[in-house]
């Protein structure tokens, strides 16, 4: 891609849940890809495939979910390989998981086990990766918990989840997700369960260990302020869907899906004149089990055109470089458009 | 007859357990016209959440007075009355909660959910006059009315919540304390609630206190804004003066830390040292001063008064009126 190197793409991803009630397909087909040093924000509601994404990436999604698709990442060992392919308990993935590819948590409050201390638990990661020797590994863990502004980082290290703040959890987090020195972060709604002023925190901590690190970032959330203060490109996931990709800039200046539209146009922009009304998406995300033929986003859509967008998908159009959308009604209005598959 | 519907007084609350007391409400005061629609904002632990509760006394507050200004044009304090006084006023004052998942009985179907507050404060309707009233709320705030008989599960968040604002709205109330109404939702459905919560407003001429952290959403639908820290009253004022012209360092550094949703608008984030202290231990002087970047040695020792230092600006801090700090820029 453009001589950049893609660290990771993921390819027609496919993934099913099986219900008693019957199979939900969660994820219907997604394709991306990032570059190095890279950040990619995916948006979308909730229970539209966000998280099952980023974990199919890990391996580590349920049972129940069976996967399809072909996720390529750049491993260290042996180059490109295509992750869902090796078993989920072999020595490969376990050298991806964790090393190559490391994910932060939505709530840090859940994520440590109260009965370790903090640094032991962000050392299981230095000394199942880096080295076995117990000195040196504390060494490094340390230094990664200053880096991520943890004070008293010496102090810190043997207490106990419960003594941290929920910024400071998710500090520890991120100093447990980046002590391999990781080329991929996947970071799934970091922000979401904490305070304004800590969120902006933790945003520039993660945009300067990134340009440190040389990190790719797979930036996931429902939030399009922070997607905006983070992310180079977007992508926008409607029922397991991505339906337009596109650089920040043309997403939030060019918006074409309605969907997207509609997602930009319900957030209240402080500092600009007050409107009566937020525009708002009518009606509800449907649930993913039997959905209708044609577009999924049919029966909540203003531009829909009957007869061609609830019979048919739309596929994937580029409208510019970098800038793709699936909608009927957008490929009808603009002609230069190129239908790719 | 007073001009205010509510006057909330010196409100103080203290949690206190056998070791520690935790001063959560700490002497606040502001006044509310009927109709408008009060932001309250902070950070969790601040005590927004207690201030709503201790407002509708769902918890009894430490002291103070709530002065309520009935229909009748009679002023009480709705934290002294007696009961049957109590009983009398409750359904003008109500409560929309956070989390629509926790908030609804699982066991009652939605009409009785909705009709619970018409059987608590009006013994003497009879049933299907209540069950008209329910069904007329439910239509209103745009649920579909053949699903009544359901039970919550059956029901996504934002329709939920729609629930529980029909079942503030059915004893028709003059004052709703919503607290963080919308935090648990989608943004998409968010915008059709907020869009809702001010459709009802106008028809309704209902008065809200509208408690949230997400700065966006209380700047569009209040009037007024509150900002709290640790449990005080930092800052008072119209939306529009405050988000443009904070005049309390805390609301200044609260302001430029939300992203705004335009990747052109750079954030340029004025720095919180360290987190918001243990509400069980303050710090001396102003409670914020050891985050604060303008403090000064007397910010240390002395807790700064909140006073109003304009015409409906209230701030406390010591140096307020020298200070010039940033906020958005509103340009038409």
């Amino acid at each position: 891609m453009d001589g950049k190197e893609t660290i990771i793409s993921v390819k027609n991803l496919k993934i099913n849940i099986a219900l008693d009630e019957g199979t939900l397909t969660a994820v219907r087909g997604v394709s991306f890809s990032i570059d190095k040093g890279e950040t990619l924000g995916l948006v979308g509601e909730s229970g539209c495939g966000k998280s099952l994404t980023c974990k199919a990436i890990l391996g580590i999604n349920d049972k129940k979910c069976s996967t399809e698709g072909e996720i390529f990442f750049d491993t260290d060992a042996e180059g490109e390989v295509d992750l869902l392919k090796l078993p989920p308990k072999g020595e490969q993935i376990r050298d991806v998981r964790g090393k190559q590819i490391s994910m932060i948590f939505q709530e840090p409050m859940v994520c440590f086990s109260p009965m370790y201390t903090i640094g032991n638990q962000i050392n299981e990661s230095t000394r199942l990766h880096i080295t076995k020797d117990k000195k040196k590994a504390k060494a490094i863990s340390l230094d990664m918990m200053k880096k991520v502004g943890i004070a008293n980082a010496e102090k810190r290290y043997d207490q106990y989840p419960h003594e941290f703040s929920g910024g400071m959890l998710q500090r520890a987090l991120i100093a447990m997700a980046l002590v391999c020195k990781p080329k991929l972060l996947i970071a799934d709604e970091p922000t979401t369960a904490l305070d304004v002023t800590i969120q902006a925190q933790i945003l520039e901590l993660i945009k300067e260990l990134q340009k440190d690190l040389q990190m790719s970032v797979l930036f996931v959330t429902h939030d399009l302020g922070t997607v905006a203060k983070m992310c180079d490109r977007v992508a926008v996931m409607y029922l397991g869907k991505i339906i337009e990709t596109g650089s920040v800039e043309q997403i939030y200046h060019d918006p074409k899906h309605p969907y997207t539209k509609g997602l930009l146009g319900s957030v209240h922009k402080i500092g600009t004149k007050k409107q009566e009304r937020l525009f708002s998406i009518e009606g509800t995300v449907p649930l993913a089990m039997n959905l209708p033929s044609g577009c999924s986003f049919y029966d909540r859509c203003k531009d829909r055109i009957e007869g061609v967008c609830n019979v048919k998908e739309p596929e994937v159009l580029a409208i510019e470089s970098n800038h793709t959308v699936s909608c009927h009604a957008v490929s009808r209005t603009i002609k230069g458009g190129s239908s790719i598959e | 007859m007073s001009d205010y519907i509510l006057q909330v007084k010196n409100l103080h609350k203290v949690f206190t357990s056998k070791k520690i007391s935790v001063k959560a409400v700490t002497d606040v005061s502001f006044n509310i016209v009927q109709g408008e629609t009060i932001g309250i904002v902070g950070e969790s632990g601040c005590g927004k959440t207690t201030l709503g509760r201790c407002i509708v006394r769902g918890i009894p507050a430490t002291s103070g007075s709530v002065l309520y200004t009935a229909e009748d044009g009679e002023t009480y304090d709705f934290l002294n009355i007696d009961r049957n006084k109590l009983k009398e006023l409750r359904k003008d004052i109500q409560m929309i909660f956070q989390d629509p998942y926790s908030s609804l009985d699982p066991r009652m179907s939605v009409l009785d959910i909705i009709k619970e507050p018409l059987e608590a404060n009006f013994p003497d309707m009879s049933k299907d006059e209540m069950e008209y009233k329910a069904i007329e709320i439910a239509a209103k705030v745009g649920l579909n009315t053949s699903y009544l008989k359901r039970y919550p599960h059956a029901f996504s968040g934002g329709q939920r919540q729609r629930i529980g604002i029909a079942r503030a709205l059915v004893t028709h109330p003059r004052l709703i304390v919503c607290d963080e109404p919308v935090s648990a939702l989608d943004v998409s459905i968010q915008a059709q609630v907020i869009n809702l919560l001010k459709d009802l407003q106008k028809d309704m001429g209902l008065t809200y206190i509208f408690i949230s952290h997400d700065l966006s959403v209380v700047e569009h639908i209040s009037d007024r804004v509150g900002v709290m820290y640790l449990g005080k009253m930092v800052e008072f004022a119209e939306t529009e003066a405050l988000f443009s012209k904070p005049m309390h360092p805390y609301t200044e550094a609260l302001l430029s830390s939300v992203p705004v949703a335009d990747p052109t608008v750079k954030m340029d984030r004025i720095p919180l040292k360290g987190e918001i202290p243990n509400p069980a231990n303050p710090p001396s002087g102003c409670y914020f001063h050891e985050r604060c970047s303008y403090f000064l040695d007397k910010c240390k020792e002395v807790s700064p008064e909140y006073c109003e230092i304009r015409q409906g600006r209230e701030v406390a801090c010591h140096r307020a009126e020298e200070l010039d700090l940033r906020g958005f820029s509103y340009d038409e």
